[in-house]
């Protein structure tokens, strides 16, 4: 809290801010709400349908988002840096699942009924529990080493030189992707039991409403890995080290921790939540390449910000919000699609006007200040 | 004093020689000085650089390629003129703006490049297009297709392709008139050349009396675009026409199964036809409208192109991208028009008079390629015939009736 008051500014330019701020905040929100009222009351144009198609796919996105805005948080909680090339390590984790699909895919197992059947469709589940595996755990390894090489020469660097290194390592692991697995797109191909574009329908308003497998697949995993690794910080060892070096590093060296492997755990565990992030990615979507990782880094990271960086449950509270606003924003404020970025980070600023800290708070972070 | 009178004879002997020999004047440096540009000189034993601007990683890497291949045949073709033989300097402009003026810097940086066959893209040929003024280089386009490019008053900028006006009018009358589609959504991917078309083809379908239910553009790279497809389909259109490129096409094909448009015929362009399009949207794909230029009539030359192209790369010509054919004959035409100024100076070095050079690649009249006959008008057009539409038939594109 010292910081603070080094920093205070002039009083008078202090008062203005407090003004402006919160005005330009209502100003925004009541433009929301204007918009809002036109797309619901007046034009009403859309059904439920419509509805629930965008809230599906909001919340398939957001899990994804959630998720890799974890890596951020925790990465924040206990380095104070924002580790850009997350974003790769996502990337990383596609393309090991998809590896994993081809080559499941490619073992033969003919059986009397089907002499032509695959690994991958004979055994859907243990394929994808394979891909899962191999890609979190490919994710972590990079994370691993990530952290080690560009970023522990740097530990007590200024807090700007980790920032440039890691803008560097996100480049350059972006282009060895493309020099080692050549600029193409790429497709996965999914165990039968789970091809995409199939799903389950409900019948709303009279209509169809697909809720697709690999969405719900993809949404239910990403809440069993935030439940988990809740559980590995709340009641673990690890996670309890975690926070005690994320609370005070010298402390906790002090109290028997060791920092550096805690640091170390830190970005395994939040390479491989981006692995996985990176496997559901290609099963969902499909189509991915070397620069897949770029925009769900980006936003993810704006996610974590939404909820309060440094704060997990906030992070996957940001992520889910900020995917349910890209899918529904543009429509119920009857926005432009192109604009569906515009209207996130006006969201975004306007719940910074209001809650500097995020929506849940820096809670890992609180003490540093 | 001896020295001296040694080196005279030596160089009265040289000028005897050399004023002996096939165009010899010393008019090469009179060509060159009355030259708006000045000239290309190119060193005895440099080659003749024909520069090519394209994507060539990316998800639009397929077009860039496919261009460089008919290059590469048309540069061999070529053979050698006057003891110089030609290379093709194929650059990666990612089909963005800021590639193409990249490249164009690039290029008109290397005094040895005299031409410009492309850039590809409209978003980077836009970009381009001042900076190859500038330098006095040739322009000959095989695919930007844009209308407005035309329209920039540049002396070098000239392209082969139907504009988009052509295109979005025949695309409209098709959906329109053959199809018999009275209700559709048109999708652009916000740039040059995606949102002209897209506009045109809106604007061309609305004037047949059929409506346009949704007008959206799209942000290019992503990978989810269920939410537009979604307010989409509550309008139910019969079609979604769509401007852009073959990445962001199949991820919409792929996406507007599952959400009520399963009914609904994708209609794409000349951006989005090639065979990235059918591996990307797979099953997806079938059905699906897309447009080339026409197919070139048969002809000795086609034959023998297909027959190369298909030994050099393992593929039929227009599978990779639509342009095989165009990018083929706007090198050997740059090539052939070169040949009608370029000099050949005492000094043994090739001298071409840009200026002189843009205009008889301006002049270009009843110029036969494979593609069809080419005759560049004053801004610089020099259309052949388009487009050709093609639908997706089990994982094939065959010509659409």
């Amino acid at each position: 809290m010292n910081l603070n008051e080094k920093t205070k500014p002039p009083l008078k330019q202090r008062n203005y801010f407090k003004i402006i701020r919160p005005i330009f905040g209502v100003l925004v929100t009541l433009f929301l709400i204007w918009r809002l009222y036109l797309v619901f009351i007046v034009q009403h144009q859309y059904g439920p349908e419509t509805w629930t198609r965008l809230l599906i796919s909001g919340l398939i996105i957001g899990g994804v988002y959630s998720l890799i805005a974890i890596g951020y948080t925790l990465v924040y909680g206990v380095l104070l840096m924002i580790n850009f090339a997350h974003g790769e390590v996502m990337m990383i984790g596609a393309f090991t699942g998809f590896f994993v699909f081809e080559a499941t895919k490619s073992i033969s197992v003919p059986s009397a009924g089907n002499p032509e059947l695959v690994f991958s469709n004979a055994y859907p589940a243990l394929s994808i529990l394979i891909a899962f595996i191999a890609g979190m755990a490919i994710a972590a390894a990079a994370g691993y080493f990530l952290e080690k090489i560009a970023y522990r020469p740097l530990r007590k660097a200024p807090r700007l030189i980790p920032l440039i290194s890691a803008i560097g390592a996100s480049i350059f692991l972006q282009n060895a992707a493309l020099l080692i697995f050549s600029p193409q797109t790429r497709n996965y191909t999914n165990p039968e039991a789970l091809s995409r574009g199939d799903g389950w329908k409900i019948l709303i308003n009279g209509t169809d409403v697909t809720l697709p497998y690999t969405g719900v697949f993809t949404f239910i995993l990403s809440i069993l890995l935030m439940v988990g690794l809740l559980f590995v910080v709340q009641k673990t060892r690890l996670g309890k080290a975690m926070r005690a070096v994320a609370m005070d590093k010298d402390t906790a060296a002090l109290m028997g921790i060791d920092v550096n492997q805690t640091i170390s755990n830190t970005f395994i565990i939040s390479g491989a939540l981006a692995g996985a992030a990176g496997v559901m990615w290609g099963l969902h979507n499909g189509m991915f390449h070397y620069f897949v990782g770029f925009l769900p880094g980006i936003k993810a990271f704006t996610a974590a910000v939404l909820g309060g960086i440094g704060n997990i449950p906030g992070a996957m509270l940001g992520g889910m919000l900020l995917g349910m606003i890209e899918s529904i924003g543009p429509t119920a404020l009857d926005i432009s699609y192109q604009l569906k970025d515009v209207v996130a980070f006006v969201i975004l600023i306007v719940i910074l006007i209001f809650r500097p800290s995020g929506i849940l708070g820096e809670v890992l972070a609180e003490e540093k200040v | 004093m001896k020295k001296h009178l040694l080196l005279s004879v030596v160089i009265l002997f040289a000028l005897v020689l050399t004023s002996c020999g096939p165009k010899s004047t010393p008019a090469d440096e009179e060509v060159c000085t009355a030259d708006a540009y000045g000239c290309a000189k190119i060193e005895a034993g440099q080659t003749i650089k024909i520069g090519m601007s394209s994507p060539m990683t990316g998800g639009y890497a397929d077009f860039g390629i496919d261009a460089e291949n008919s290059g590469l045949l048309a540069v061999a073709d070529a053979g050698e003129f006057e003891g110089f033989s030609y290379e093709l300097v194929a650059e990666d402009d990612e089909g963005g703006a800021e590639g193409g003026a990249a490249v164009a810097n690039k290029l008109a940086a290397d005094t040895t490049v005299v031409a410009m066959a492309g850039p590809l893209f409209s978003g980077a040929t836009a970009a381009g297009i001042p900076i190859y003024d500038e330098a006095g280089i040739p322009m000959l386009s095989p695919s930007a297709t844009n209308p407005p490019l035309t329209e920039m008053g540049s002396a070098v900028f000239n392209r082969v392709p139907f504009t988009d006006e052509a295109q979005g009018a025949a695309a409209a009358d098709y959906m329109y008139n053959t199809l018999g589609f009275t209700k559709i959504a048109v999708l652009h991917d916000g740039e040059t050349y995606g949102k002209g078309l897209a506009t045109i083809a809106k604007e061309e379908f609305e004037a047949f009396g059929g409506e346009v239910s949704t007008f959206e553009g799209i942000t290019v790279g992503e990978a989810d675009y269920t939410p537009i497809l979604t307010t989409i389909s509550a309008d139910s259109p019969e079609a979604i026409y769509f401007g852009g490129y073959n990445a962001e096409a199949a991820v919409l094909t792929n996406q507007m199964k599952s959400l009520g448009l399963e009914d609904a015929v994708f209609f794409g362009c000349d951006g989005t036809f090639g065979a990235d399009f059918l591996t990307n949207a797979g099953d997806n794909a079938e059905g699906t409208y897309h447009a080339t230029p026409k197919d070139p009539p048969a002809s000795e030359g086609k034959e023998k192109f297909d027959a190369e192209y298909l030994a050099a790369y393992g593929v039929a010509p227009v599978v990779l991208s639509p342009f095989s054919y165009n990018s083929y004959d706007c090198v050997t035409a740059l090539i052939t028009k070169l040949e009608e100024v370029a000099v050949l100076g005492s000094d043994d070095a090739l001298y071409v008079p840009r200026g002189a050079y843009a205009a008889a690649v301006r002049g270009l009249t009843d110029y036969t390629g494979i593609s069809g006959t080419y005759t560049c008008d004053e801004v610089g057009e020099c259309n052949v015939e388009g487009p050709q539409f093609w639908v997706v038939v089990d994982g094939e594109f065959v010509y659409a009736e």
